[in-house]
């Protein structure tokens, strides 16, 4: 097998799919509820992800994932392609996210606090669940990375492949900023999993 | 000016794409989105309805001239859209930002939006069919009166969108 030498570019299905997201926007466009219904059942989880990585609580992370389909409606016109439409989701959610908490509507965990807190609707710890070593040892490198790296890489995570690129683009990074990079935390968290697997930690 | 960003940022590879997947199943795992916000989501934009009007601009009349020395300068503009028309008065204040006076006609209870390219600011107009934002920054914005299923005294309607205007 050659796989393992080449870099994935274009992960199957990436046509396929932008070509479906495409036609659901057309549809959307057109009026149709049922093609609105299906982006927003594909994509609400991302929305989700990156609300609760901005450190809301789950009733806020869930009123920021409601609000950015709401706000989508009035901005169907004027996103044509569905890279456009994944970029501008993100950083609609982000931007209610931030809206959000610093309106201090609620009460809203403190950074990062869902990295350690168990989940409102999850049994055990993350240990527990989490019964795969493997996972464990992802899962103990991400606690490592800085705050900004876990938010990236958590929302990142999330994207559809084919997005990842114009997404990272629009959180924005400037050139020669010190913030984080999609291709730093990634750098980082390699580091931090070859340790973990190392078996540094009893 | 166009410099792309650092180079690892450009290209991932397998084991990239093995990481990011395994932390979105951890994700997937311990925080999963509530099985029932789907159809909170589904409800809501049934709700507020797809079709959207874009309103355009009727009349932009500017006052400066006529306030005759008066510091302040403002300009009223009128848009028209199928089931409303949106008249706003824009001031500019003294501290560089900008008063934005509204009446919708006819009158009736809505929520306004005035999304500006930093953030969405949010009021609601009275029975008079009356909104202000007090405070905008200067910019391009546009209003959007968001649409409302029918009720009792307060007028529905669909949502209406003003083209971006220049504050």
């Amino acid at each position: 097998m050659m796989d393992d030498s080449r870099s994935v570019t274009a992960p199957p299905g990436r046509a396929d799919r932008t070509a479906r997201m495409a036609d659901l926007l057309d549809a959307a466009r057109g009026g149709s509820e049922d093609a609105l219904g299906q982006i927003t059942a594909e994509l609400s989880p991302m929305l989700w992800h990156v609300a609760r990585a901005a450190g809301l609580g789950a009733d806020d992370a869930g009123d920021v994932v409601q609000t950015v389909w709401e706000r989508l409606l009035s901005h169907l016109a004027d996103i044509r392609v569905p890279q456009a439409l994944v970029s501008w989701l993100v950083v609609t959610a982000k931007h209610e996210a931030w809206r959000m908490r610093s309106h201090g509507r609620r009460q809203f965990p403190a950074d990062q606090e869902w990295l350690t807190a168990i989940p409102d609707h999850a049994t055990g710890t993350e240990e527990q669940i989490l019964i795969d070593e493997q996972q464990r040892a992802l899962w103990r490198a991400v606690g490592r990375l800085s705050a900004p790296c876990q938010a990236l890489l958590r929302i990142i995570a999330f994207v559809p492949r084919p997005d990842y690129q114009s997404v990272s683009a629009a959180l924005g990074m400037p050139v020669g900023s010190i913030g984080p990079t999609r291709g730093r935390c990634l750098e980082k968290i390699r580091v931090l999993l070859a340790d973990e697997r190392g078996g540094s930690r009893p | 000016m166009n410099r792309p960003d650092d180079a690892s940022d450009q290209q991932l590879d397998d084991f990239d794409f093995a990481i990011l997947d395994g932390i979105r199943a951890i994700f997937e795992q311990i925080d999963p989105m509530p099985a029932d916000l789907p159809e909170r989501v589904r409800f809501s934009l049934a709700l507020r309805g797809l079709e959207t009007e874009v309103a355009r601009l009727v009349t932009e009349e500017d006052s400066r001239l006529a306030a005759a020395r008066g510091t302040e300068q403002s300009r009223t503009v009128t848009f028209d859209s199928a089931s409303l028309s949106v008249i706003i008065r824009i001031e500019e204040s003294k501290n560089g930002s900008v008063r934005i006076d509204g009446w919708l006609a006819p009158p009736q209870r809505r929520d306004i939006e005035l999304e500006t390219s930093a953030e969405t600011l949010r009021v609601a107009s009275d029975d008079a069919g009356r909104f202000a934002f007090g405070q905008v920054p200067r910019g391009v914005a546009r209003l959007v009166v968001v649409g409302a299923a029918e009720r009792d005294q307060s007028g529905g309607g669909p949502t209406v969108v003003t083209p971006a205007l220049v504050l």
